[in-house]
């Protein structure tokens, strides 16, 4: 009996073992068919798009016709960071506009909850959809990850700020949307308080929420630090609005060997974070910072409970939305005069980017889809964003910026595309890259008294100069 | 004919086979291999790939650079990084209280209590609930003038006296403690009532007969019988502290002075991408805990001399008092 139990279990073994092989027999010659099915598919489509394209040339944003492609036919995915937009249905409605025209692109979103860093994971594993939101990678990896849409000359003939993501001349994104930085405010609040122009230098404005706090009840500036990144916001005056230059922030910023000093005239860095150390100092922000909601605060601003908000221009609409006195919110350039002249900085938003490692034809798809987005679904413009396309139209709001000078940050030098990124890393200030423990900190040490804002200022020095020795970049 | 002789020559291998002590080692294989690759796919590698990681300098995408040790030596000039273990005593004084309390309400309600499913309930409840949701949760209970203060505001406390809890930078780590306390309470408790569940009832009766009131119970019979299950609560507690992330990162972000060593280590990772230096950062705690954990071992084996049911010495002493008794039995016939 015994003897009989073992025998079928070797015997047992033996069949499973050999159904085993079998099976991965069977697996092994059915993938190989399938694989010369695929080559197959994949030679007679290469045919197809190379007769459709050699009209057309590569595959590339301007020479594209959207009119052509009208039966284009392709399921993508098109990941993003816009979770409110996702949410009240305005992205259903894009799509739904969109497929009016492209009956058969079929286009699955999905928003991301803290994109910044679940978009470069998701990156890293390359299979993420077909367009997504460049997330911060190195500019020398942009080829790795992402198709050439156009070269940078061609592009920007058409559209504005697509220099953001663009490697050696050719341009890997496309903003969908741009915003201006400048501050946000409340109308009937800088009215009751006496406020008739608006600030243009940091004393001006300082003074200008002092008299907000004395004659009114609402909140001179509202820093939102426990948010955190609304104090990262800060550092996108760096550069156009701070110095005046569009060729700082990119170009000589990590080069500047002292980039922190006072210039003793109202202007630059220092001058910029001067004010929020003051503001906080001088009583003029929130009382209790650690527990600011966002979500909470956009009404605060739009009932007249908050003077000021220092964000750029993509929040205008978010505020004018949160609740009944949308005509109460208005924007004004930042208070910083440079020479005479008062600086606006304007450059994209997120950009839209497509996978280099999707099929051809949803490469193509995702192309309209980004083509169409950008010149025809006028998201740029209900967001409130500052015209992408050149000669587009801007919303009202931006009234107050004339008699400005509207500057977009130049892109790095050649060959030193990465050195940014590598700055910010390195010396851990991050600047415009979620560097916002740095911004939190002064305010902590206004309130606290811990630190003066020169020890500040000179601990920034030293991190910057630390890092531009281990990194070897020139500091002049 | 042929058939029997493949049998035959087979019946050497069948045996051997089918054989327990080959029987048995098959049964423990096919068990254990299913969670063995479990472990080893979703702890080892990822651990080992963290160790290598340890020695570049890298981000999550772009090329690595060989820089051997160097992550380590940073990890202990870093004033951040060492600081942030600082804050890992407000959360050890927090393990005390809440593992006094835990003990404390255990033990009344092992024993017979009005209600006391309820209250079991009602203490475990708030560990059921996610940490995520126990962050946002404690963000508007101290924010000014809301939850916290209201109810202090009913027990006659004016807002002006009452402090910013989460600004002020002398208690804002307390108030976080407290959450961490509220939360892990209830599951303590549970695992103490679960001990003291185990304990002879025989025994409290023999020792009341014997006069002894219910601390003298809880002194010498209970903490004696659920010493073990302390000790394990105090040893998690222990790494918990160290390893605190959950509450400064939802409630306050890590932001004004708040920021734990695992709070410290998210952001070098994830915002400055050092991830080589994040990965040291993770093998230096790591070793710092097994230290702690040596330490608290030996320190309850030599101080208390009570760190271990399978003392021994113990099991000689009870044999030694077993014949001892049994001689006076007989003598006594």
């Amino acid at each position: 009996m015994k003897k009989k139990n073992c025998l079928a279990l070797v015997l047992a073994a033996v069949m499973a073992l050999s159904l085993a092989a079998c099976g991965s027999d069977a697996g092994v010659s059915a993938s190989a068919t399938d694989k010369t099915e695929v080559s197959q598919s994949v030679e007679t489509k290469t045919d197809e798009t190379k007769t459709e394209t050699t009209e057309a040339g590569v595959l590339a944003y301007t020479t594209l016709n959207l009119d052509d492609h009208k039966d284009a036919s392709a399921t993508i995915k098109f990941i993003h960071h816009k979770t409110d937009r996702q949410a009240d249905g305005t992205m259903d409605a894009m799509i739904a506009k969109f497929n009016e025209e492209f009956p058969n692109i079929k286009v699955e979103t999905e928003a991301v909850t803290d994109y910044a860093e679940d978009s470069l994971l998701r990156l890293s594993t390359g299979d993420w959809g077909d367009i997504m939101f460049i997330p911060a990678v190195d500019k020398s990896d942009l080829a790795t990850y992402f198709m050439p849409l156009d070269t940078l000359d061609n592009l920007s003939q058409k559209l504005n700020f697509v220099d953001s993501w663009q490697f050696d001349g050719i341009c890997y994104g496309i903003p969908y949307m741009a915003n201006a930085q400048g501050v946000l405010y409340n109308k009937a609040v800088f009215e009751k308080a006496g406020i008739t122009t608006l600030p243009k230098t940091p004393d001006e404005f300082l003074n200008d929420l002092q008299l907000i706090k004395d004659n009114t009840d609402a909140i001179p500036l509202y820093t939102n630090y426990a948010a955190g990144w609304t104090m990262g916001a800060w550092d996108a005056y760096i550069g156009c609005v701070s110095n005046g230059s569009n060729t700082y922030m990119n170009q000589e910023f990590v080069h500047d060997a002292d980039p922190f000093k006072d210039s003793g005239d109202g202007t630059g860095i220092y001058n910029l974070y001067k004010i929020l150390y003051e503001a906080t100092k001088n009583g003029l922000i929130e009382e209790d910072y650690t527990t600011t909601d966002w979500e909470g605060c956009k009404g605060m601003l739009n009932r007249g409970e908050i003077g000021t908000m220092v964000l750029g221009s993509w929040a205008y609409a978010q505020m004018q939305e949160a609740d009944s006195h949308p005509e109460d919110v208005g924007y004004m350039p930042f208070p910083m005069t440079v020479n005479g002249t008062q600086y606006v900085a304007a450059g994209g938003d997120y950009n839209y980017c497509i996978n280099v490692n999707s099929s051809d034809e949803n490469k193509l798809a995702s192309l309209i889809f980004v083509k169409w987005m950008t010149e025809k679904s006028d998201w740029c413009y209900n967001e409130g964003g500052y015209t992408v396309v050149i000669g587009g139209k801007n919303p009202d709001m931006y009234s107050a910026f004339d008699g400005c000078t509207v500057l977009s940050d130049q892109p790095a030098l050649a060959g030193e595309e990465t050195f940014l990124n590598d700055m910010n890393n390195e010396s851990e200030l991050s600047f415009n890259a979620g560097g916002n423990a740095k911004v939190q900190r002064i305010i902590e040490a206004a309130a606290t008294g811990s630190e003066s804002f020169d020890d500040i200022m000179n601990d920034w020095t030293a991190a910057w100069n630390a890092a531009q020795a281990e990194l070897g970049i020139e500091a002049k | 004919m042929q058939a029997e002789i493949r049998v035959n020559e087979k019946k050497t291998f069948a045996e051997w086979f089918g054989s327990r002590k080959v029987q048995k080692a098959l049964v423990i294989f096919a068990f254990m291999v299913v969670p063995m690759v479990l472990l080893f796919v979703f702890t080892y590698l990822p651990f080992g790939k963290m160790f290598s990681f340890s020695f570049f300098d890298m981000k999550y995408v772009g090329a690595r650079k060989f820089v051997s040790f160097k992550n380590y030596l940073k990890v202990f000039s870093r004033k951040d990084c060492f600081g942030a273990l600082k804050l890992s005593l407000y959360y050890m004084g927090g393990s005390v209280v809440q593992l006094s309390l835990a003990l404390y309400l255990a033990t009344i309600l092992s024993f017979k209590v009005k209600g006391g499913a309820l209250f079991k309930g009602f203490m475990f409840f708030p560990y059921l609930i996610n940490g995520i949701a126990i962050g946002f949760i404690f963000k508007f209970f101290f924010t000014r003038g809301f939850v916290f203060d209201s109810v202090l505001n009913w027990a006659g406390f004016t807002l002006d006296n009452l402090p910013f809890w989460l600004k002020d930078q002398r208690i804002n780590n307390v108030s976080l403690v407290g959450t961490s306390v509220w939360r892990y309470t209830g599951q303590n408790m549970v695992l103490f009532i679960g001990a003291i569940m185990s304990v002879d009832s025989e025994l409290y009766e023999a020792a009341m007969l014997d006069g002894a009131n219910k601390w003298q119970q809880f002194r010498y019979i209970i903490l004696p019988s659920i010493k073990t299950i302390i000790l394990l609560n105090v040893i998690l507690s222990i790494t918990g502290s160290l390893s605190a992330f959950e509450p400064p990162y939802v409630i306050t972000s890590g932001a004004n002075g708040t920021g734990t060593y695992f709070v410290v280590m998210h952001e070098i990772a994830h915002t400055q991408q050092k991830v080589g230096l994040a990965s040291a950062m993770a093998i230096v705690l790591l070793l710092i805990i097994f230290a702690a954990t040596i330490v608290q071992k030996l320190l309850f084996k030599y101080v208390f001399k009570s760190g271990d049911d399978d003392d021994p010495k113990a099991g000689r002493r009870r044999e030694r008092a077993i014949a001892r008794y049994e001689a006076r039995k007989k003598g006594g016939r």
